[in-house]
């Protein structure tokens, strides 16, 4: 998978989420800098990214998370592509 | 507007309906106030809960009631929930959050389940003491864990017999309530997987209930209970015959050709019949709408040994070769119903587009290829949703075809009044009393045609009405030859004895009765009522509604004058009691002393 196709596949997901379409995905982003990105909103956003890309996280890898940056790492080695 | 169709018919997605009730306009529909109570997170749910109500007709205005404060806003009569004046209120109970309760009790299995039945029973009985609010409670889904495997069962007060125990005592406890339901919301989880239900890393992050992808079924089973609580039921099920009601072609493989025997190939035919047949006399009405000769469809009602359906379960049956949304139209013409209230079953998928086409308010579900899965798909669907069961229902189908019987005797007669009179009407008129007071509600839920105001009044305003004594709430039970039609017509009244005036809030009658002579008796009982006690005024009001157009000159046929009409079209109506001059009626009313009693006369 390349990384430009995991960003553009993940920008879906969190411009639906969210419901901003004028959202961007970047590395640097953290939960803060999204308005609306709640605890509630981030199940949301899980679920949405376990069936994009038919995966399963752990209440620990969800709860881990500290930017988008680790989470598209994370979506990257449970997808088994590596960038 | 929407019915409840969509919403009934359409599979639900979760992410697309949350996208759905985020942008959805909610203007022109009639609100409807919910309070949503939750030991669980219910964030996820709300919006599709405003989604599926919409679809269903209303735009919802929710209550939110912080985390796990059911108790907390419930016992506290200032409590955020009792400002905001409910219509319905969901308790929404986890089995996860009792899952925690149960494991730090020290009690033995039955005394926790006699403990949370005594918490839940005093959480109902409070809201009914500080409201007249519905109550939609849901039961415990059955946990997936079992500590002694399958012999949890013969295990008591093992956990997974425990909640099996309290789900027993929430039905039992609900009985005893008119203003309670029961959410099932056990039935809907086991038919999807509790394997899959359960998404302990959402209950652990964030409180979530249940995985997101089943949240718009819980949200449906609400939604449904609370439609069918005001008024929004299925009353008639039109039927195809040929592969729908039986296999083969009647009028190609004869009677004897048809498949519908109890056993070997007939036997998914029969089961649905079988189904059918409960319904009828559970009050829903069997119409056919057949592309046949009328003699071949029905010789099979009349002589196959092993049909379920008998010609005398069907209500209209009409075998021709013309469109059947022409037909569908003259059923429903017959039987005085709405659209929204009919649903149509036909093994053919271009039957079934075309009344969806041209018939968009009737609901049209898929049917399976397969005929042994008709009777699955529809208890998928719920469509037969109901929140009281009354004498009336089982009786409804056959005093339907009694009209029938009746309408043939009349065009016998030459003088529609020499026929009135033959009927032997008699109207009892009598106070609310307690025994009658869930037909009475279910009557207020369901009138929309022959309703002057459409106050959808439930059980517990009924019964506060009941005991109010500045309020005179009577109902009419009318028989005749041909039978008893039950329950058919409500009036509430309160007289304003310092203006010197009866006001007139609610007027309502089932259609079955119309153009009986029924109102104008009722009528003049009111008014000689009223001279006896010298109030010189009666007055009254006219909403009106997408539905009763056929009563907007109903006070002006009594002779009251309109003495105000408002901006949305309300009309106020008001007859000087003197002046009054009594309609002609072959309708002979039988009252009883108290029913026009009220402490302010």
């Amino acid at each position: 998978m390349a990384n430009s196709d995991l960003t553009s596949r993940l920008t879906v997901i969190f411009r639906r989420v969210f419901d901003n379409e004028t959202l961007n995905v970047s590395r640097g982003i953290t939960a803060d800098d999204v308005e609306g990105w709640d605890s509630l909103t981030h199940i949301n956003l899980i679920v949405a990214i376990e069936r994009e890309f038919k995966i399963h996280f752990t209440t620990r890898e969800i709860a881990g998370l500290q930017n988008v940056g680790e989470l598209m790492d994370l979506v990257s080695r449970k997808a088994g592509v590596s960038d | 507007m929407l019915s409840l169709t969509k919403s009934m018919v359409t599979s639900l997605d979760y992410s697309e309906l949350a996208l759905a009730g985020r942008g959805a306009n909610l203007q022109c529909l009639p609100k409807l106030r919910l309070a949503l109570l939750s030991d669980a997170a219910t964030q996820l749910l709300v919006p599709l809960l405003r989604e599926l109500f919409r679809r269903g007709g209303f735009a919802l205005e929710l209550y939110e009631a912080p985390f796990a404060s059911i108790e907390l806003e419930v016992l506290n009569p200032g409590s955020g929930l009792y400002q905001f004046q409910p219509d319905i209120v969901v308790l929404l109970n986890s089995t996860q959050a009792l899952r925690v309760a149960y494991f730090q009790a020290r009690q033995t299995g039955s005394d926790f389940a006699s403990e949370v039945e005594a918490r839940m029973v005093s959480v109902w009985d409070a809201i009914h003491g500080n409201t007249a609010a519905l109550v939609i409670q849901a039961n415990y889904v059955m946990p997936y864990e079992r500590v002694f495997g399958n012999y949890d069962l013969k295990h008591a007060g093992s956990w997974y017999d425990t909640v099996g125990e309290i789900n027993r005592r929430i039905a039992l406890k609900a009985r005893e309530r008119a203003h309670v339901l029961v959410n099932d919301i056990d039935a809907v989880a086991s038919w999807l997987g509790r394997r899959v239900w359960f998404d302990e890393r959402f209950w652990d992050l964030a409180k979530s209930f249940c995985a997101t992808e089943f949240l718009p079924a819980v949200a449906q089973n609400i939604t449904r209970i609370s439609l069918a609580a005001r008024g929004r039921n299925v009353k008639c099920i039109v039927l195809d015959l040929d592969n729908t009601l039986w296999g083969g072609v009647v009028g190609d493989d004869g009677v004897e050709g048809i498949q519908i025997s109890a056993h070997g190939d007939g036997e998914a035919f029969h089961r649905f019949q079988s189904f059918l047949l409960a319904l009828k006399k559970r009050g829903i009405l069997l119409c056919v709408c057949s592309k046949n000769e009328h003699a071949a469809a029905i010789r099979p009602f009349e002589e196959h040994p092993e049909m379920v359906l008998r010609k005398d379960d069907i209500t209209i049956f009409v075998a021709n070769w013309e469109n059947k949304a022409e037909n569908i139209k003259r059923i429903r013409e017959s039987l005085e119903i709405g659209y929204d209230s009919m649903a149509f079953l036909d093994d053919n998928p271009f039957e079934r587009d075309s009344v969806r086409g041209i018939l968009p308010d009737v609901i049209v579900p898929e049917l399976p290829e397969d005929p042994a899965d008709y009777v699955k798909a529809l208890a998928e669907l719920n469509l037969f949703e109901t929140t009281s069961v009354s004498k009336e229902d089982s009786a409804r189908a056959d005093l339907y075809r009694a009209e029938f019987e009746r309408r043939s005797v009349a065009s016998s007669f030459s003088n529609f009044d020499e026929y009135l009179a033959s009927l032997d009407m008699r109207l009892d008129v009598a106070r609310f009393e307690s025994s009658r007071l869930s037909r009475i509600a279910q009557l207020l839920q369901r009138s929309n045609q022959f309703n002057l105001t459409t106050h959808r009044y439930n059980e517990g305003e009924c019964e506060a009405m009941m005991r109010d004594g500045q309020c005179i709430p009577l109902y009419a039970s009318l028989r005749d030859r041909f039978g008893d039609h039950g329950l058919i017509s409500i009036i509430v009244a309160r007289p304003r004895t310092a203006q010197n005036v009866l006001e007139i809030t609610d007027w309502l009658m089932s259609c079955r009765v119309l153009a009986r002579g029924v109102e104008e008796c009722l009528m003049n009982h009111i008014v000689r009522q009223c001279a006896a006690r010298d109030l010189e005024f009666i007055s009254g009001t006219y909403i009106p509604s997408a539905k009763n157009a056929m009563v907007k000159d109903f006070f002006a046929k009594f002779g009251f004058e309109r003495v105000e009409e408002t901006t949305e079209g309300s009309t106020h109506w008001r007859l000087r009691v003197a002046d009054y001059r009594e309609l002609k009626t072959y309708v002979h009313p039988q009252v009883t002393d108290q029913a026009f009693a009220a402490e302010a006369l």
